[in-house]
């Protein structure tokens, strides 16, 4: 069955989001941070319910004292391994290597806050990947990859995408990721070469500026033409990581699949690089007050670049049993939630 | 009459419904079904910007609104939901503005007053060890190409560390490390770094028309190290560092590195106008005049501004020279022959 693509769209508005989050800050500080947990709930909703696929809204059920739990014990664990490392350098380890062992257990709680407290049309997400695969791909393959020089790490980040996408459920429909390693690889050659070239024409640039074929011209016409060719050479080396960036998102979503439905996902490198440096220019003139416009504009450009290619009906998707048994929610997601961003 | 959307929770089914509210009770009028929900268990969700507002009942159905006039008559107008403080907040622009002015005036006390009182104390703290590492491992990097050894005789090296050794101070001096480099580069300098390594070019004391005006340069610099300023300036600097990259880390972290060049590339003049007093102090004690200081100082400026060309500086390139202005070194010159 052929269905048209549904594109989804973001109706977030800057001067609309600035006034929440001057105040979502302004809260924080009066409260010493505790507030930040509040804030993040009502952040998270403002941009869920902002976001819209066939005329329905996503929305965010995160509890702020869950989140609260999570940001303590992660500042708690921050801050005894950094007292510790200046007085007992041994304790302070120790706590480093806990945190490493347990890390990827705190991911997957991580997962399943996020994606549980996510919904659409009232039907939960879920996230059912397990501790051990876990453990595998964010203990085990980070260690091979640096053991290879780097070599593993396009075969790393596939294994963490699918883990991610191949574990998370809507309702009763699983998502499936379809993406091999290879495809990550060429994103990472590309964008390898890329650099490897900038470099070398800094390399060459700084070559010519000690050769004696420039020390006869008149200073202002030295620097003026260094200037030029060093402003283009950053504009370049700017649009490196977009291309990575655009070029992976593109990557995921085209191979994601929601039951029989299925994602694409169009960034490219130059719309998503005008965005992220004109968004860093605003910023700075700014002094920062431009940023929950950054914000906006970034998360925009994301979502209306993605569409869904319905394979039916949205109004057959049904909730889980979980869902069905408790509508508010589940106790093994609700532990606390780790602020760590994949 | 509201339109809504309607989903019961159990399928992603929308369905178009209208509300209204019949003694005390919500009335959700679908085109198949009706259902009535007591007001007091219905959920209403706050108001959050333009989104849609949200009624969610017991059993997990809930209602999509996008009508925000029609959910303001229905419920707010009948006193049956009413705007919590925080949507009052949002939705005033003089509190917007308030708390904007408020959140940046916390933010540049911040940075004045909060950020040097907390590197000052957290200084103390580390210890001798650490930020002698850092010492090393800087060294380490700029002598594979920035800095090469120092060509000046042992001879000379010694004569110089031994007057510099010989200085009385009253309170006593903090512990240093003194090396000397070669730098076409950087020219004509002296630096001090967190551990309390000191380190002057071939250049400087070439630049030098008396031995005085090398002691009173690694004074100077010695005041540096005795208020611990190096290693106050990198935490400093690590601070505003790490708050920029979390800031527009979600921008690019790439990009972030810039602004924080920009906000701490020197001293402070406080730091500069410390280690001048205390400089001036020292050398006042053992005999030297202050203004010492202040000649090789006006060398220094003048040969990186490059007035002074015959002074063999043909080697310091003028693409380096556009980054090289101390606006406030004539004032230091002036208050050291002052003293």
């Amino acid at each position: 069955m052929q269905t048209q693509e549904l594109r989804l769209s973001f109706t977030g508005k800057g001067g609309e989001y600035f006034v929440i989050w001057i105040v979502n800050l302004i809260l924080t500080i009066l409260t010493l941070g505790i507030y930040s947990a509040w804030a993040k709930v009502r952040r998270m909703q403002y941009f869920y319910r902002n976001t819209h696929l066939a005329d329905s809204s996503f929305d965010y059920h995160g509890n702020a004292i869950a989140i609260l739990k999570g940001r303590l014990i992660g500042v708690g664990l921050f801050g005894a391994y950094s007292v510790f490392l200046q007085l007992m350098p041994l304790v302070g380890l120790t706590i480093l290597l806990l945190i490493f062992v347990i890390m990827p257990y705190l991911l997957v709680l991580s997962f399943r806050f996020r994606l549980y407290n996510s919904s659409y049309r009232g039907l939960r997400f879920n996230f059912v990947g397990t501790v051990e695969s876990a453990y595998v791909t964010f203990l085990a393959l980070p260690f091979a990859t640096m053991a290879t020089l780097y070599l593993l790490a396009p075969f790393m980040h596939q294994q963490v995408k699918a883990y991610q996408h191949n574990n998370s459920r809507f309702g009763q429909s699983s998502f499936s990721f379809s993406a091999g390693a290879k495809s990550f690889y060429k994103i990472y050659f590309f964008t390898f070469m890329q650099f490897v070239l900038v470099l070398a024409l800094f390399g060459y640039g700084a070559y010519m500026m000690y050769s004696d074929y420039i020390k006869d011209m008149p200073r202002e016409a030295i620097v003026g033409v260094v200037m030029a060719v060093y402003v283009l050479l950053i504009l370049a080396s700017l649009l490196i990581v977009p291309y990575f960036m655009s070029r992976i998102q593109n990557l995921v979503w085209n191979s994601t699949s929601l039951g029989e439905h299925r994602f694409t996902s169009s960034m490219t490198a130059v719309g998503l690089g005008w965005v992220i440096i004109t968004n860093f220019l605003f910023i700075v003139i700014t002094l920062g007050l431009f940023k929950p416009f950054a914000d906006i504009r970034l998360t925009r450009y994301k979502i209306e670049h993605m569409a869904m290619l319905p394979a039916g009906s949205l109004d057959d998707f049904i909730a889980s049993e979980q869902q069905k048994i408790g509508a508010t929610g589940t106790e093994t997601a609700e532990v606390f939630d780790v602020d760590i961003g994949l | 009459m509201l339109n809504a959307s309607y989903f019961d929770g159990q399928s992603a089914r929308q369905q178009p419904v209208s509300l209204r509210i019949v003694e005390g009770q919500l009335e959700v009028l679908g085109t198949d079904f009706v259902r009535n929900e007591p007001l007091d268990t219905v959920r209403i969700s706050a108001k959050l910007g333009n989104t849609p507002r949200l009624l969610h009942f017991a059993d997990g159905g809930h209602c999509e609104v996008r009508d925000h006039q029609g959910f303001e008559a229905l419920f707010h107008e009948s006193g049956f939901a009413q705007h919590t403080l925080l949507s009052r907040l949002e939705n005033g622009w003089h509190y917007a503005l308030a708390a904007t002015a408020l959140t940046i005036g916390f933010i540049v006390a911040s940075y004045i007053w909060g950020l040097p009182w907390a590197a000052d104390k957290i200084s103390t703290q580390i210890p001798a060890g650490v930020s002698l590492a850092i010492d090393n491992h800087f060294l380490e990097a700029v002598d594979e190409g920035l800095m090469q050894p120092s060509k000046l005789s042992e001879k000379r090296q010694q004569k110089i560390k031994q007057k510099f050794e010989s200085l009385r101070n009253e309170e006593g001096v903090p512990a240093y490390h003194l090396k000397f480099r070669g730098s076409k580069d950087i020219g004509a300098n002296a630096f001090s770094l967190p551990g309390g390594t000191i380190v002057v070019t071939d250049e400087l004391v070439a630049l030098a028309a008396h031995d005085e005006e090398i002691i009173a340069v690694l004074t100077h610099e010695l005041g540096h190290v005795s208020e611990r300023h190096p290693l106050r300036q990198l935490l400093q600097s690590s601070v505003v560092g790490l708050v920029m990259t979390w800031y527009i880390g979600d921008t690019s972290t790439l990009l972030a590195a810039a602004p924080t060049a920009l906000l701490e590339t020197s001293y402070s003049r406080n730091f500069e106008r410390r280690a001048d007093q205390f400089a001036a102090n020292i050398l006042r004690q053992n005999g030297i005049k202050a203004s010492r200081l202040a000649d090789i100082l006006e060398k220094l400026e003048s040969s990186h501004t490059g007035k002074k060309k015959k002074e063999k500086e043909k080697s310091s390139h003028p693409v380096f020279e556009l980054f090289s202005t101390h606006p406030d070194t004539d004032e230091r010159i002036r208050t050291l022959r002052g003293k």
